[in-house]
């Protein structure tokens, strides 16, 4: 048997050891760049992209806005990069989904709780208009209810005028504004879906993002998967909702940005060889918006976009 | 701070593993945390249908009687003569088939995936600080992983000549009276609780990354398992404390970083290893040959 390692080698090992020793121990200093570039206004990090767009439109020029999650992510499988510490450690607030939306990551927001102020922003939305669909769970897609949207755009507006009462007629104003608007898109989406056939009025998707658009706008919510993006789907689910599309006449089905098209795709397949031709009517948002700087951007583009691709596949 | 609490943390996980990793590398039985990252799945199942909740008390409770339950059945198997890759494929692949089936049967609707409840990140430890009378005494994880690792090297310590003998010759082992059986079960149930509480702590890729990565560079360096162990410590600290810089610099995942560091410091030992190294040895077939032609 050969004694022990070569010297050169432990040479070698103990030069690296000193170096992280000596890297670590200088971790400690330096590095104190904020992650907010803008002084003199209040930092606000937040999760999702909806939550950011209504914290900029209620905050206008008085907020800067980080949001962690970009266009196009799942939160609930979001995985955090180092440049995230900073960004919630640097914040003056932090909003977030609240009601599981951010998996783990909910524990350690209810935690900060007692450094900083951390809200989530469906905390004011009563019980009973939240979906339950376990013991003890509720559905977290609150957004597809522009009137629970206006609850939580409301509990933002009380957020920044809590931690910035300097400002408190500006936030005020913009919020009002804004709440305006969302009460306009809640009427067009009420008068729109309308306008499809009771009996067609069934939308068919991937994801059960939708639960409370179904419900706020009458229209008949049908998912294939679960509430999770992971979780798989049975065959039961795959051959009972073609046999409901072809039964029903189903004209669309749906497919989201954030869930892969493949899942849809077997079901139209399906549909085709009973005879019955469904299309797939055009891509829904559902956890995650737009690019930035498009109309499907903000929450309202967002919005707008759902129901006019819906009612235009529907009708 | 963060960063500090950090390398810690990722150093606390990489000392847990890295012990234990040896004793699996050398029974070749290194996946059995990869089992265990899949198979406790029907235990968070069962304990979200029972307490009504997402908390993570109940979720790493339910994984861990699972995580133990898990061990137990490889180890069974491979007693009774299932040889040990195949009796821990069978193993992780039907009780992570288990939870599954209880998910659509049951919890459909709700968001019950391992990344959602039982994963952590190790990005977050710094703030989930655990308070004794309104004092702040560090991290959760620090605590939780601290414990493990006391846990892990007293038993390690105690034992270390047996686990040593059951590892490299079970045979030899009960021929000279020592419990075999036991110690294979004690080493993973050691396992067990090691990778459970880190998966709580910081996520699944991380701790079967430094399960197994700096274990395997370690004994392409020597051939005695104390130094392997050590090796495999040094290697699994500098894996996590470089893997957070380079997480830093490119603003990446840190777990995902740790690991590529673990990854490119075995590839840099298979290379340049000075006993089993690829290119050292090329190079000395090289020198001898050249040699034997003068």
């Amino acid at each position: 048997m050969k004694k022990g390692i070569p010297s050169s080698i432990k040479r070698f090992i103990w030069t690296l050891v000193f170096l992280t020793v000596t890297m670590s121990a200088l971790a400690g200093c330096g590095n104190s760049q904020s992650a907010f570039t803008e002084e003199g206004k209040l930092h606000v990090t937040t999760t999702i992209g909806m939550i950011s767009d209504v914290v900029k439109e209620v905050g206008g020029v008085n907020v800067e806005v980080i949001g962690l999650m970009g266009a196009g992510v799942d939160p609930h499988l979001y995985k955090a990069s180092q440049g995230d510490i900073a960004k919630l450690d640097d914040a003056d607030i932090i909003l977030y989904g609240g009601l599981h939306l951010e998996g783990k990551m909910t524990e350690i927001f209810e935690k900060m709780v007692k450094k900083k102020t951390v809200v989530p922003v469906t905390k004011n939305i009563p019980e009973q208009q939240l979906r339950r669909v376990a013991d003890g769970a509720h559905d977290p897609h609150v957004w597809f209810d522009v009137k629970l949207w206006m609850s939580a755009t409301e509990t933002i507006r009380d957020t920044l005028i809590e931690e910035d009462p300097d400002h408190q007629a500006d936030y005020q104003a913009r919020a009002e504004a804004y709440l305006a608007k969302l009460e306009e898109l809640d009427r067009y989406a009420k008068e729109l879906i309308a306008t499809i056939p009771k009996e067609g009025r069934v939308m068919v998707t991937a994801h059960d993002a939708f639960g409370y658009f179904g419900e706020a706008y009458d229209i008949e919510v049908v998912g294939l998967q679960g509430i999770s993006t992971a979780a798989e789907y049975g065959s039961k689910d795959v051959t009972g909702l073609r046999d409901m599309l072809v039964d029903r006449r189903i004209k669309a089905v749906f497919v989201e940005s954030s869930v892969p098209k493949k899942s849809i795709e077997a079901v139209i397949e399906g549909a085709k060889k009973k005879g019955h031709d469904v299309v797939i009517g055009g891509e829904l948002f559902s956890d995650a918006m737009g690019k930035a700087g498009t109309v499907e951007g903000t929450y309202i583009g967002m919005v707008k976009h759902n129901v006019d691709t819906i009612v235009g596949a529907l009708k | 701070m963060s960063g500090f609490w950090i390398m810690l943390t990722g150093a606390l996980v990489a000392s847990c593993c890295g012990i234990l990793g040896c004793f699996l590398i050398l029974r070749r039985m290194a996946l059995v945390g990869d089992a265990i990252s899949h198979s406790v799945l029907p235990g968070i199942v069962i304990a979200f249908l029972i307490s009504g909740s997402r908390d993570s008390f109940f979720m790493l409770f339910g994984a861990a009687i699972i995580g133990f339950v898990t061990v137990f059945l490889i180890q069974m198997f491979q007693n009774s003569g299932v040889q040990s890759d195949a009796s821990i494929g069978v193993v992780f692949t039907s009780l992570f088939a288990v939870g599954v089936l209880l998910v659509s049967l049951n919890a459909k609707h709700v968001d019950l995936d391992l990344d959602c409840v039982l994963y952590g990140e190790i990005a977050y430890v710094q703030w989930n600080q655990i308070s004794v009378a309104g004092m702040e005494i560090g991290p959760k994880a620090v605590w939780l992983l601290g414990i493990t690792l006391f846990i892990i090297v007293a038993i390690i310590a105690l034992f270390y000549k047996q686990f040593k003998l059951c590892a490299f010759d079970p045979a030899l082992a009960a021929a000279i009276g020592i419990p075999v059986a036991l110690f294979h079960y004690v080493l993973m149930g050691l396992v067990s609780m090691a990778t459970v509480s880190s998966f709580e702590s910081v996520g699944a890729i991380l701790v079967v990354g430094l399960l197994i990565v700096p274990p395997a560079t370690a004994y392409l360096l020597t051939d005695r398992l104390g130094m392997m162990i050590v090796l495999s410590l040094i290697i699994g600290v500098i894996s996590s404390v470089a893997g957070y810089y380079t997480a830093a610099a490119l603003d990446a995942s840190i777990a995902g970083c740790m690991v590529c560091v673990a990854g490119v410091l075995f590839l840099f030992a298979f290379l340049f290893s000075p006993t089993h190294g690829l290119v050292t040895r090329k190079l000395r077939q090289r020198t001898t040959a050249t040699r034997e032609a003068y």
